[in-house]
């Protein structure tokens, strides 16, 4: 009797751990595959506004620029449940445990972040490449603000 | 009877200061980021160009440039330490303080080769490396920063110490190269030709040159499928 009781202790734990873990990673899948996505993006921004301007294509970064924006405006914040500061999504996470217990200044990146990322697709749609340039120095500064502040440096 | 000797030569002086404000100003940049984020890489390769020029000028620059005539083995940094010696240039402390330096830095330039900031900055020879290899790197590249860091803060301490207590004032030989040694001393001190000067500036630009232009990258990396111009239409 006291071993079946053990064993469906043991059992309903064990499920438990699988099954919390599951809905972690599933958010860190996510997370990562938007900013991957809003990195390819950025890329092209850097490479047809900053390093070669003479392969400027208005259309495509104005595409590129929204694509960021759209990733920016998903409602990202979803996806930083309790406890996703451990887990693997395509690759171990590197959040820091300090963004759960900074929540100012989480809110001050993220929303630094859409700020910038909206003003870049609104510059975008100008197509003056002087301040495309400019704005999106601003957005990156603001990416590299929460990684400064909440990504583990050591990569995993 | 003493006497003025250059015991540090121009290049060698230049390239400290080079490299003084090669940092500072790296520094700034990486921490900034933004738009400054490519200077910080082309200083980085300023400061590979200045590490490479300071390898090969630690052979054949004049004596006290030399690593033969400060190169800290324990030995001679005992013999230091019981107040034994009695040389000009680095001695051996200041020495096993110039190849830590040089050697962190070596690791920070190295490193940041490789690096990549999810943004929009890779490094000059990230190609050559994957995504996972880059990042690991990376990160290496921003801890040994802290690294870097103490040692600089430990080599101001080192010459403000010299300063105060010692009241040897360490920066003017550095500004001008000058030292008082005795006339019997000063026969020691060969001087570098400007042939070698231009030999070591040639290869350190080469090497620069072939990084940054990506000719290093086309060497080891196979030909690529070329990618079409125009982008797909859906």
């Amino acid at each position: 009797m006291k071993s079946k009781l053990l064993i469906a202790l043991l059992l309903t734990l064990a499920s438990s751990a699988v099954l919390a873990g599951k809905a972690e990673d599933a958010q860190i899948k996510s997370r990562q595959s938007a900013y991957g996505f809003a990195g390819w993006n950025s890329a092209k921004i850097k490479d047809q506004v900053v390093d070669h301007p003479e392969t400027y294509n208005k259309d495509q970064v104005i595409a590129a620029a929204n694509a960021i924006a759209a990733v920016a405006n998903s409602g990202l914040g979803a996806l930083y449940g309790p406890g996703t500061d451990q887990g693997t999504g395509w690759k171990q996470t590197r959040l820091k445990p300090e963004f759960f217990e900074k929540p100012e200044e989480v809110k001050k990146v993220a929303t630094d972040f859409n700020r910038e990322a909206n003003e870049l697709a609104k510059v975008a749609a100008t197509g003056d490449i002087g301040a495309i340039k400019t704005q999106f120095g601003k957005l990156s500064e603001s990416c590299k603000a929460c990684h400064d502040s909440f990504r583990i440096k050591e990569a995993r | 009877m003493t006497i003025r000797i250059k015991v540090w030569d121009l290049p060698l002086r230049i390239f400290h200061w080079l490299l003084v404000a090669s940092v500072v100003a790296a520094f700034t940049t990486g921490e900034l980021g933004g738009l400054l984020i490519d200077w910080h890489g082309r200083i980085g390769l300023l400061v590979l160009g200045l590490l490479v020029f300071r390898l090969i000028w630690g052979f054949i620059g004049s004596s006290y440039a030399r690593f033969a005539s400060f190169f800290p083995t324990p030995a001679r940094i005992l013999v230091y330490l019981k107040g034994g010696w009695k040389g000009h240039g680095h001695n051996p402390l200041g020495g096993l303080s110039v190849l830590a330096l040089l050697g962190i830095l070596a690791i920070l330039v190295g490193t940041g080769l490789f690096a990549n900031d999810d943004i929009a900055f890779e490094g000059p020879l990230s190609a050559l490396v994957n995504k996972d290899l880059s990042d690991s790197l990376t990160g290496w590249h921003e801890l040994i920063f802290n690294v870097l860091a103490g040692l600089v803060a430990l080599h101001v301490a080192a010459i403000v110490f010299y300063l105060k207590v010692k009241k040897t004032n360490l920066v003017i030989p550095m500004v001008t190269g000058e030292k008082s040694v005795p006339v019997t001393e000063a026969s020691k001190l060969k001087h570098a030709g400007t042939v070698h000067f231009v030999v070591a500036l040639a290869v350190s630009g080469i090497v620069v040159w072939a990084i940054f232009s990506g000719e290093l990258v086309h060497f080891f990396q196979p030909p690529q499928v070329v990618v079409p111009a125009t982008t797909q239409n859906w």
